[in-house]
């Protein structure tokens, strides 16, 4: 019995009302979910069958997708690999530029600071899909457009400006008197940077780095525009090669995007603690 | 030799002017105390002599050497903080030693000197600590350790004691006493308690508005208050003001205040009848009279604090605060005597504030 609070009527309607929208929007987010993991375990035939869980329910399509035994499936490894290569790049170097951003903005006060990280993010009025050909253009001025540096470029472009202005709410955070204290104690605001505003910004610098991860992990249009070659997708550019086709082998669609999607939910899980910390940490203004 | 002289200096953030014109030396050793209201720009002097404010105009020398333009790191000077300002990812031995890590200091040394600070300010069971485990008297203490590694030339302390509890404060401003008893470093402390300043300084500077209003001893400053803001910032509880007239009859001269009340004066020399004052008294000067007395007052209230009693009572028109030693019979709605101590009553110029000099040393010639 939680605590010792009667269940007064006002309560059970209370509580009645928030089961009656918490359980729509479970089954809602968990259905699509769930028909995933039922096709992944179905077989070909079976699959579409409207059954809620399949007669013999198989791990061959797994087989097949390990064993890039497809021709959808060719280069699985390989592009499950650049998919990883790329979220980390654009990960890190997200990382690196918004932490740097936000030292100089919030701790060096730098003239013009606050003017720069508005109009970064007053880059996010436009839409990413409307930016798509102008980046096409652009990464092809640069003679990059058949490397996965056009991407990792484009996402970390793209990424940035929030990881900047949530990095610097957070840095505002931090007391001006440790500033103070090293700065008399003799160091430079290398010194200050390193020893000091990093240590204390991890939660922070976790959660924006998973972001720009994420970020980077999901995405599609740009992955398509900017990458070329099979060898160079990304998985889920192949992934999205599966519907080109009316008999498409869904299972195995399916099974693919279930395995894609369990990177991303293990990070999140590993570092739930900090997402929420990280990422509201300068949400409210005190 | 760690001497620090302000001269002309001067402060402004945009167009308001905070600081005008302060100079003042303090010598090597000294334990100098910065004390005045909020706002009355203590704080910020300090913090022009730590570097942590840019200075409009004036100069600020420490061991001679001109130091507008010299960065903090390169003072030598240490900083203890309201907040404590701790590193909260280090433990108190990294905290301390931090600024020899900063030097790349041999790490033999930092351990010493570290050990030494901490044997000093009983810190040596806490090394390994963080400063979210200790208790605010430690994590002051901790400040106060980090600083003493340092070995500076000036130790300044920015209102160090603001967020520890009574009890505690009293506690630690013996401390700090005993350490720079010990260390003899100089030191300049901004506080805007004026008990800790009348405890702790060797000489005080009392600020308002920007401006020194007087630097003196304690116990000068308490004696001789230069102005009326002085007399009445120093001493707790604060000195009764009461203004009015001087009243020369037959060569007995009072201070008459409205409401009637005829307040005494130690003699009448350099005063003419009618000219305006402002009549200063500390509670502690005023004693409940036997017979007769010079001014008559209502009890109002009675706050006995177990070793003085003080006794608020309207005297003429004017409240006045009395302290008298142990207890009292009086009670709220008695009529009582005031007897005033002749030789600490203060006059002072109504309109200017300032001292009327010599009132005591012509008392003292008259009496003679």
């Amino acid at each position: 019995m939680s605590g010792t609070r009667r269940w007064t009527r006002r309560r059970i309607l209370d509580e009645g009302r928030l089961i009656l929208i918490a359980i729509p929007v479970l089954l809602w987010t968990l259905i699509p979910i769930y028909h995933l993991f039922l096709f992944s375990i179905s077989s070909k035939d079976s699959a579409t069958s409207g059954r809620l869980w399949p007669k013999e329910p198989t791990l061959q399509n797994f087989d097949f997708v390990f064993g890039e035994k497809h021709f959808y499936l060719n280069h699985f490894w390989l592009q499950l690999w650049n998919s990883l290569l790329i979220a980390v790049a654009v990960g890190a170097i997200s990382l690196f530029v918004a932490t740097a951003a936000a030292f100089a903005i919030s701790r060096l006060k730098v003239r013009g600071g606050r003017t720069v990280m508005n109009l970064a993010l007053f880059t996010y009025f436009i839409p990413a899909a409307f930016l798509a050909v102008p980046m096409y253009k652009t990464m092809g001025n640069y003679g990059i457009l058949n490397s996965q540096w056009a991407l990792i470029l484009a996402m970390v472009t793209i990424a940035s400006p929030y990881c900047i202005w949530v990095l610097k709410q957070a840095a505002d955070k931090l007391p001006w008197e440790l500033d103070e204290a090293a700065r008399i104690d003799g160091a430079s605001p290398l010194q200050l940077f390193r020893l000091v505003f990093l240590p204390l910004m991890v939660p922070s610098l976790v959660a924006v780095g998973t972001y720009a991860l994420l970020l980077a992990w999901n995405e599609y249009l740009y992955a398509f525009l900017l990458l070329s070659n099979d060898r160079s997708f990304t998985l889920s550019v192949a992934l999205g090669a599966f519907l080109s086709a009316d008999d498409s082998p869904w299972e195995l669609l399916m099974a693919t995007g279930l395995i894609y999607a369990l990177p991303p939910a293990a990070i999140y899980y590993a570092f739930r603690r900090y997402m929420v910390g990280g990422l509201t940490a300068g949400a409210v203004k005190s | 030799m760690a001497a620090v002289s302000f001269r002309q200096v001067e402060k402004t953030f945009g167009s308001t002017s905070v600081i005008h014109g302060i100079s003042f030396d303090i010598a090597d050793g000294e334990f100098t105390v910065l004390v005045g209201p909020s706002g009355c720009g203590k704080s910020t002097l300090l913090r022009m002599l730590a570097g942590l404010e840019e200075i409009t105009a004036g100069t600020i020398a420490i061991d001679g050497k001109v130091v507008n333009d010299v960065e903090s790191k390169d003072r030598d000077i240490a900083m203890v903080f309201q907040s404590y300002a701790l590193y909260p990812h280090m433990t108190v031995a990294e905290n301390m030693g931090f600024s020899l890590r900063l030097r790349k200091a041999d790490p033999k040394l930092t351990a010493d000197r570290v050990a030494q600070a901490a044997k000093i300010l009983n810190l040596e069971s806490y090394l390994q600590r963080y400063p979210r485990e200790l208790s605010g008297g430690q994590r002051q203490r901790v400040a106060m350790g980090r600083a003493i590694v340092r070995d500076p030339k000036v130790f300044l302390f920015d209102e160090p004691l603001s967020n520890l509890d009574a009890k505690l404060r009293v506690a630690m401003r013996a401390e700090i006493k005993a350490l720079h008893q010990r260390l003899k470093t100089t030191t300049v402390y901004v506080t805007h308690d004026q008990v800790e300043a009348m405890t702790m300084a060797d000489r005080i500077v009392v600020m308002h508005d920007g401006r020194i209003e007087q630097i003196g001893t304690p116990l000068e400053l308490y004696d001789h208050p230069a102005n009326l803001f002085v007399a009445q910032f120093i001493g707790s509880p604060a000195m009764n003001v009461v203004e009015g007239r001087v009243r020369v009859r037959e060569g007995a001269g009072w201070v008459e205040a409205d409401g009637g009340a005829r307040w005494p004066l130690p003699s009448t020399e350099g005063l003419s009848d009618g000219q305006a004052v402002a009549y200063g008294v500390r509670p502690e000067h005023l004693a409940l009279a036997r017979g007769e007395a010079p001014v008559t007052a209502e009890v109002i209230v009675v706050e006995p604090t177990g070793a003085e009693t003080e006794l608020l009572v309207e005297a003429g028109a004017a409240q006045i605060l009395v302290v008298c030693h142990g207890r009292t019979e009086a009670r709220p709605g008695d009529r009582i005597g005031l007897d005033v101590d002749r030789a600490a009553v203060h006059l002072f110029d109504p309109a200017s504030g300032q001292a009327l000099t010599g009132l005591h040393e012509r008392a003292t010639a008259a009496a003679a």
